[in-house]
Order: C-alpha cells, then sequence, then structure tokens
C-alpha cells in the first residue's frame, strides 16, 4: 500500500538499513505523533518508528475482526492477569491507539492533577497546562457532536439518566463533523475522527519527519551511558522477522503505551534506579451490561459514545453506552448454541452499556524473553464493589429507559427483568473472580516524578540517570486519570516538546 | 481502497482444527451446521489467530487440543476425545467446561468466546441479524459531506 512521502514501509524495504537522525520517536500514538509533528516542526531531523502497518482512512471498513488483526496488537486479545483476568486491548498502527479508540477528548481533571502534584511532579497545575490542553484540542478540533449524529441507544441512555434525575454531560469528542458511522474501534471510515493518522502523524510528515512502519524496536542502543538510537526489525506479513533498521540518534524517546514501553526499556537494560519502571500499572476497569429493548434501537447507527453518566464520578464510576459489532458482543454473550442464536437475533434490540471505574490498585508489566511482556493486576475488594456498583447503576439507568431485560456481566448470572430482580441476585455475595472485565486505559509504568527514587522520569519526561532518554506516553501519569487518557497524553507531549525544544543545544539535536 | 495483501495465515495442526470445528459446531448456534458453515468459520479462526504472536498462537492451539483431549476425563464421554462424541455428549461436556467457575472454565469461555466471534464476523450470519453497516456508513459519510463539505475542506487545508 502506498503512502504519504516519509512513509517507509516493510515491502519498501530489501536489505538492512541505517539511519541517522536527531531524535528518533518509538511509537506514533497520541504521545508519539504529538512530539515528533512538534520537534519537526522546530526543524529537528525527526525518525519515527512503528511496530504496526499504515493503513489509509480509505482502507477502514466494517469488517471488525479484519480491524483487529490489522490494527490491534495480538488481536485485540490482551490479558491482565490477575482474579478475574482483565482483558485490554492496545492499537498497533500508524496512529496507535487513537486510531481504533472511541476519541473522547478530556481534560484530566484539576483534583487528579493536584493529586499527581504531590507525588514529585512539577508544573502540572489546571493553569499551567491549560496552554496546552487548548492547544490539543484546536489541533484535534475537539467539541460537541452534531445532534443528527446521536444514535437510539445514546438517547435511550439520556432518557434513562433523565428519569432518574441523573447528571449527564455530552461527549467532548476529537472529531470534525463526526457522520456517526459507529465505526471508531475499527477505524474512522471518514477521517472525520481526528486521530494521530489523519493529524500529527502527517503533519509531522509534511515537516520533514520519517516514518517506518512494520518496524518492532527491539532495543534502545547506548554508548558511555548515554543513548545512541534503536536498534529494530521489520516485520513481514506473518509476523516473519525481515530486513534490521538501526537508528542512530541523539535522543531517544519511546512511545510505545504503557506495557510496551517499560518492556523495550526493561530489555533495553534500562532499569531505572527507582525500581518503579513496570510498576504502577493503573487501569481503568470496564465491565458491561447488554440490555434488550422492545423497540428497535439499531445501535449501530449514530456516533459511539455521545454521552458520560456523570452523577457518580466522585466515586470513580462513569456509565457509557457504547455499542459492540455483532462478533464482539457474540464473544462475551453468556450462552451457546442455539440460546446464544435466540439471544443475538435480538441484536437489534439491544443497548450495551458499561462502568468505567477508576481503579485504585497498582499492577505490573514483567518483560519474560520469549514471551514478551506479561501483564499483572489483581482488583482489590474495594474496586470490584466500585465495580458491581456500577453494574448496578447501569442496569438501573436501562431498566429507567425501558429495558426489559439485562445481562449482567458475571459468570453464571441469570438475565434479570426489573430492579428488584436484581438486587434480590446481589443480596448474595458476587464472586469477584466471576466479574468479565475489559480495560482500555492503562498507565503509569513509567511514572513522571523529580524525586529519582520516586518516579522513572522528571516531570517533562526525561528518563533519569540517562541522558537523551525520554517518554511520552500514558506510562508517565502517576496514578490513575479517571477520564478517557488521550488528551492529557498529547498536552503532555506538547509541554515536553516545548521543553525539549528549549534545551536542543544540551541534546545535540 | 482495497485491503493490503495479506499474509497466508497459518494453516491449523489437524488435532487443533479438529477440536476448533467441533467447537464450532456445538458452541454457535445451530445454523453452523444446516447452512455448511464450519469451514468459514475454520477460515475466520486460522487469519484470527494469524495476528496473534507466536507464542500466543501455540497457546490458543494447546488449550484447544488439552479441551479435546480433556473430554477422555469426563466420564459420560467414555474415554473419547470431543471431536469424537456424539452431539449430546458434546454439548454436555461443553456445557460442563462452560458452567465451571476455576481455571479451566475461564479457559473454556474465552475459547467459546473466540470460536463464536468468528462465526459472528461471516457476513450472512450479520445479514441475517439485520446487521448492514456498508450502506448506513455510505449514507451517513455522503450527509456529512453534503451538511459539512466547505467546512471539512478548509481544516484539511490548514492541518
Amino acid at each position: 500500500m502506498t503512502g504519504p512521502a516519509g512513509l517507509t514501509q516493510q515491502g519498501d524495504i530489501t536489505g538492512n538499513l541505517d539511519v541517522e537522525c536527531g531524535v528518533v520517536i518509538v511509537g506514533s500514538g497520541a504521545g508519539g505523533a504529538t512530539m515528533a509533528a512538534e520537534l519537526a516542526g522546530a526543524g529537528i531531523d525527526v525518525v519515527m518508528v512503528e511496530e504496526g502497518g499504515y493503513h489509509p482512512t480509505g482502507s477502514f471498513t466494517a469488517d471488525s475482526t479484519r480491524a483487529l488483526r490489522t490494527l490491534y496488537r495480538d488481536g485485540g486479545g490482551g490479558i491482565a492477569a490477575g482474579r478475574p483476568p482483565v482483558l485490554f486491548a492496545e492499537g498497533r498502527c500508524v496512529g496507535g491507539s487513537t486510531v481504533v479508540n472511541g476519541g473522547m477528548a478530556w481534560r484530566a481533571p484539576p483534583q487528579v492533577l493536584d493529586r499527581w502534584a504531590t507525588r514529585g511532579v512539577t508544573g502540572i497545575s489546571e493553569r499551567e497546562l491549560e496552554p496546552y490542553f487548548a492547544r490539543a484540542e484546536a489541533r484535534l478540533s475537539v467539541g460537541l457532536q452534531d445532534p443528527e449524529t446521536i444514535g437510539r441507544d445514546s438517547r435511550l441512555l439520556q432518557a434513562g439518566a433523565g428519569a432518574k434525575g441523573w447528571a449527564i454531560v455530552p461527549n467532548r469528542r476529537n472529531q470534525l463533523h463526526c457522520a456517526g458511522s459507529n465505526n471508531c474501534n475499527s477505524g474512522c471510515p471518514t477521517g472525520a475522527k481526528r486521530s494521530m493518522l489523519v493529524t500529527s502523524v502527517p503533519r509531522a510528515l509534511s515537516r520533514g519527519a520519517r516514518l517506518f512502519a512494520d518496524c518492532r524496536v527491539e532495543r534502545v542502543t547506548r554508548s558511555d551511558g548515554a543513548v545512541t538510537g534503536v536498534r529494530g526489525r521489520f516485520v513481514r506479513p506473518g509476523g516473519r522477522p525481515g530486513p534490521r533498521l538501526t537508528v542512530r540518534a541523539r535522543a531517544v524517546i519511546v512511545a510505545g503505551g504503557a506495557v510496551q514501553t517499560p518492556a523495550l526499556l526493561a530489555r533495553s537494560g534500562l532499569g531505572s534506579a527507582s525500581g518503579q519502571l513496570g510498576r504502577n500499572l493503573y487501569l481503568h476497569p470496564n465491565a458491561m451490561v447488554i440490555a434488550y429493548f422492545d423497540e428497535d434501537v439499531t445501535g449501530w447507527h449514530g456516533v459511539h459514545q455521545a454521552f458520560q453518566i456523570r452523577e457518580f464520578a466522585a466515586e470513580g464510576i462513569l456509565l457509557t453506552a457504547n455499542n459492540l459489532p455483532p462478533p464482539m458482543l457474540a464473544g462475551v454473550m453468556p450462552a451457546h448454541g442455539r440460546e446464544l442464536g435466540e439471544l443475538m437475533a435480538g441484536y437489534n434490540r439491544i443497548v450495551t452499556a458499561g462502568c468505567v471505574v477508576t481503579g485504585s490498585t497498582a499492577g505490573r508489566v514483567r518483560t519474560v524473553p520469549g514471551l514478551g511482556p506479561l501483564v499483572f493486576y489483581q482488583i482489590s475488594d474495594h474496586d470490584a464493589a466500585c465495580v458491581l456498583r456500577g453494574v448496578t447503576l447501569t442496569a438501573e439507568v436501562l431498566f429507567a429507559a425501558g429495558a426489559r431485560r439485562v445481562l449482567l456481566p458475571f459468570d453464571g448470572a441469570p438475565a434479570v427483568h426489573s430492579m428488584d430482580e436484581l438486587r434480590g441476585l446481589l443480596a448474595r455475595p458476587v464472586a469477584k473472580r466471576s466479574l468479565g472485565l475489559f480495560t482500555v486505559h492503562l498507565m503509569g509504568t513509567a511514572r513522571m516524578s523529580d524525586d529519582p527514587r520516586r518516579g522513572v522520569t522528571s516531570s517533562v519526561g526525561e528518563f533519569h540517570g540517562v541522558p537523551g532518554l525520554f517518554v511520552t506516553d500514558a506510562s508517565l501519569f502517576p496514578g490513575p486519570i479517571g477520564i478517557n487518557p488521550m488528551e492529557t497524553i498529547i498536552a503532555l507531549a506538547l509541554r515536553n516538546a516545548e521543553r525539549l525544544i528549549e534545551r536542543r543545544g544540551c541534546h545535540g539535536v | 481502497m482495497p485491503a493490503p495483501p495479506a499474509a497466508a495465515p497459518p494453516r491449523l495442526r489437524a488435532p487443533v482444527r479438529r477440536s476448533v470445528a467441533r467447537f464450532a459446531d456445538v458452541a454457535c448456534p445451530p445454523q453452523v451446521r444446516t447452512e455448511r458453515r464450519t469451514v468459514q468459520v475454520l477460515a475466520e479462526f486460522e487469519l484470527l489467530l494469524g495476528a496473534l504472536r507466536p507464542a500466543a498462537r501455540r497457546a490458543v492451539g494447546a488449550a484447544f487440543v488439552a479441551v479435546d483431549q480433556g473430554a477422555r476425563l469426563y466420564p459420560p464421554a467414555r474415554g473419547r476425545r470431543f471431536a469424537r462424541l456424539g452431539d449430546q455428549a458434546a454439548e454436555a461436556y461443553l456445557r460442563a467446561l462452560l458452567s465451571r467457575r476455576d481455571g479451566i472454565g475461564d479457559l473454556a469461555r474465552r475459547l467459546k468466546g473466540l470460536v463464536v466471534m468468528c462465526y459472528y464476523a461471516l457476513p450472512a450470519v450479520q445479514e441475517e441479524i439485520g446487521y448492514r453497516p456498508a450502506p448506513y456508513i455510505a449514507a451517513v459519510s455522503r450527509r456529512r459531506l453534503a451538511s459539512y463539505g466547505p467546512e471539512i475542506r478548509a481544516a484539511e487545508e490548514n492541518r
């Protein structure tokens, strides 16, 4: 597939390649692409290396399993080991997870920033980050959805919240007149979602950056303690190893996300003096409720997640409606055979809604040679109780909107037809391990703190003790953010890019 | 734009293939057999497996073989593998696995999820449940351009 000038894909390469640049950036998602666009705009010679492939807007369709294979790492089937395990999904393509996320663009709440500031992070108050959030929002066309694109599933959630008197807000989304195609998680087929694929990546390329796609970085290289670049390998179709890529650079920025970033640093022998690299993995556990209505909802008409119920935000619980395409819905349906067929026959009468909980416990990413990164996360009793409460509230709002039957995310739970039935069911303890959990928000594994005993990087993402090495993704977060993280990743990248540009002489770029 | 050329998906080893096929016959709705869709489910499954890293691919394959051989320990199977069980015994074995509240049950539910996901990825199945996104996406894309075309083009040019 041909691409824009500056892009090199595995099919373009026949032999090993050596390149030189000022700054090499590993990853092209929210952090990496933003940093690339800023640095290239300042005249710095930038190379981006992305493990995933280049898939332009015109290639995106509603074939959700093809999207899983081409746009996600491991087919979207990441598992954080624990009881219960938490399924997670990470994007792996040019543009990273911004290509497959829901397009929610929210600033980190001030109380979260205040909490982070108590952990040795400076320059992170609401006032100090305001200009970066504002730039991020302008760059990504952040705004409210055009009303004609809001689907019936979201309207039912809104009606349920209205009936309960609960606070509900329209989602702020990075979109330019989103068409409401409900295809966010398989790649936006119109380009209306302002992912990195259609914003910062082309911006970086048009300012002279180079991008190597289909190339997995294996190591960050060093000499005399300072970074010298990265070494990687192109990935041929089917995962076969291709030619090698060696990038010599004066600065290295790692932006692979909260799982891949610590893994790359660890396999490069870059343990942090604080011992915190790979630790402090925070998640936002999600649990989903499937509700059947009498009416035809056709949940795949209209935008993905038009609203968030914020009534319980102080408890760390958000509620939202989020349609799933048939393969994904079938995959989590608590039935098989004929019964599954009967449940799925009502697909167009279903609203899928869920709760997102701000996890309070920390997990860990460990890197095992030959197996890659392994993720461990044990949800706490407190968080499991929050999930149960979130599920109950989700069911409550759906019943208030007129749902006739609700399926719950607990193994073996029967369908419930009213809140009384649900309360009866929950009168008995629900085993924590029976919860069906997933997440797309992972953070914290290379947390920032100016105190090198507490953090992996400084407040501007520079790795403690390794000159010229930076991190710019959700790994930097010193704790859970409690809201969709993309805009904060971008704001921090804008701020950290500014610092790097100011100090470019020190780094020789 | 056409889809990029994809590598041929990894072929399933025969024992894995037999187990997945039997799994599909039992876990998917009855139309998987009446409409002869098992082979299509297997093809979709191979594609999905191809997206996994090699270690995960091997682990999934091993899990299906374990389910197949594990049936020998299920008394009503009388020592036969899952793939060799009659319909009633296969259904009872799968139901027993899925209702377990331990690691084996977790694994069985994940494998079931993978297989039925492949079934509901088939276009004919999606059509049957009324999921027809392509014309809808085309229509709302046209509406977007008709309503906001100049603004969108201006924003793209100022990128």
